[in-house]
């Protein structure tokens, strides 16, 4: 099928739905639901085929389990969509969107929760200490959201011309080459938000002649910090632990004598 | 705060609650922006900012990864960011620090709270597809349409009781151990800085300190310490 999927009806409807793919997500089908949502405008001219049953059954195979990271479960759904109404077996189909979940998974995990994100957050939290106040934050959420909005109608796209062969979509280079960069990206800017995040807290709330001896002590008491969280990781997070030392600074503070 | 502001605030905190999961995931719920809008409502977003700058160093650590349970920063922040702002002639009417620190707290478990409120409405969706099993294996677009409404409105629910936890009683209670504050001033300072610092700095250090980022994560404390240094 040479069709642009621009031309199918329902394709702003499909990507509109994109956004809320994990409205209905559980533990029994995880994305399934939003899976078949989304996937439902583009399926409809199955509707006018043998009274509708290639439709019935082709939405409801798109709602089986599904599991993938949110950004790029759009790939799966332009490819699952493109499956169906180029008329694939339904096993060949249900085998594709099985295969996807793993990589989708992973793929997503490392370029944006562990790499964009974080990043982008650092870069709001730097522009913040400079003096740019609430543009800071508004910076973070538009630097990231240009990335998150294009990976969403992409990977749609992306899935519909490649069809079943969409394995192909994941070796783009532009994906390979951010998988690359975003790591160090992510960590230079998380390395440069913090000392400057302390410096600039410390400065809203003191005098300037008390800075020095108050962020030493908060230093020593950071590195203090991550070395008992990591003998104690396996049973505590970060924020339970955070939790346990602001809690006993209250109790402390407020029963002082 | 007036029962305007209350509401205003909880709708704030309903659209980041369901931003986190259900829809967009634009991030609106991290709380660098919450924290800043809920300061704006509550007409000094400066110190929404400085608030939400203060929570954003905990959310580092949270990473949404597929079923796995995690803080909601959303609705606390924006609640935090309504809270934490000096009276009408631009004074703080309690201690600087230790009101930080107990609204840091409040919003920390409020946090905590959300995730398991997550783990609720996940179950609650599960609950509802086996419902509707039949008519989702005959391919009933309606099903998924219902489906989709409610797993919203079960999580604007969450978002809102989450929003409003934080700022009733969790503001009442942080007002609370603000006025009650015996010891100085420095100990809820170091508190509250060592803890954000100390969550940022072992999140970064999970994430960042092994292979090809290492280098990186050292170069980028070098340049944060110089500018620090020069103009934060």
């Amino acid at each position: 099928m040479g069709v642009s999927l621009r031309a199918i009806p329902g394709f702003a409807v499909a990507t509109a739905r994109l956004f809320g793919i994990q409205s209905a997500f559980s533990y029994e089908r995880m994305l399934g639901i939003g899976f078949g949502h989304a996937s439902e405008p583009l399926l409809r001219t199955l509707g006018e085929r043998d009274g509708g049953t290639p439709y019935r059954a082709a939405l409801a195979r798109q709602s089986q389990f599904f599991n993938a990271h949110p950004y790029f479960a759009s790939i799966a759904i332009g490819a699952a969509v493109r499956a169906e109404l180029d008329g694939e077996a339904p096993e060949r189909i249900e085998r594709m969107r099985a295969a996807l979940c793993g990589p989708l998974g992973a793929l997503g995990d490392r370029l944006i929760w562990a790499g964009w994100l974080p990043a982008c957050v650092a870069l709001g939290l730097v522009l913040v200490t400079l003096g740019a106040g609430g543009w800071g934050a508004a910076a973070f959420l538009v630097l990231y959201n240009v990335v998150h909005v294009v990976l969403r109608v992409w990977g749609l796209r992306a899935g519909w011309r490649a069809g079943l062969h969409v394995s192909g979509a994941l070796a783009h280079p532009l994906l390979q080459r951010g998988l690359v960069i975003v790591g160090p990206l992510a960590a230079l800017a998380v390395g440069a938000a913090l000392p400057m995040v302390l410096g600039w807290v410390v400065r809203r709330g003191l005098a300037w002649s008390f800075v020095w001896g108050h962020a030493l002590a908060v230093l020593v008491g950071t590195v203090l910090f991550v070395a008992v969280l990591q003998r104690l990781r396996a049973r505590l997070s970060g924020l339970g632990l955070a939790m346990v030392v602001m809690g006993a600074a209250v109790a402390g503070g407020v029963l002082w004598p | 705060m007036t029962p305007g502001d209350v509401l205003g605030v909880t709708a704030v905190g309903v659209v980041v609650g369901v931003d986190l999961v259900t829809v967009p995931q634009a991030m609106t719920g991290r709380p660098l922006v919450a924290a800043f809008v809920g300061g704006w409502i509550a007409g000094s977003p400066i110190y929404g900012l400085l608030i939400g700058v203060v929570l954003e160093l905990f959310a580092l650590e949270t990473l949404p990864v597929g079923a796995s349970r995690y803080p909601d920063w959303g609705p606390p922040s924006v609640a935090a960011g309504a809270l934490f702002h000096p009276g009408p002639d631009g004074v703080f009417a309690t201690p600087f620090w230790p009101w930080l620190l107990s609204l840091v707290l409040v919003a920390a478990l409020v946090a905590w709270l959300g995730g398991w409120a997550m783990d609720a409405v996940h179950r609650a969706n599960g609950a509802a597809i086996v419902r509707r099993t039949a008519a989702l294996d005959a391919g009933d677009p309606r099903a998924l349409i219902g489906l989709q409404a409610w797993g919203f409105v079960r999580d604007a629910g969450r978002a809102a009781l989450l929003t409003l936890i934080a700022l009733l009683p969790g503001g009442f209670v942080a007002q609370v151990v603000a006025d009650q504050w015996r010891a100085s001033p420095g100990v809820a300072e170091n508190a509250v800085l060592v803890a954000a610092m100390g969550v940022a700095a072992a999140a970064a250090w999970r994430l960042y300190a092994r292979g090809k980022t290492a280098r990186w994560l050292v170069a980028g404390v070098g340049a944060g310490l110089a500018g620090a240094l020069l103009w934060a």
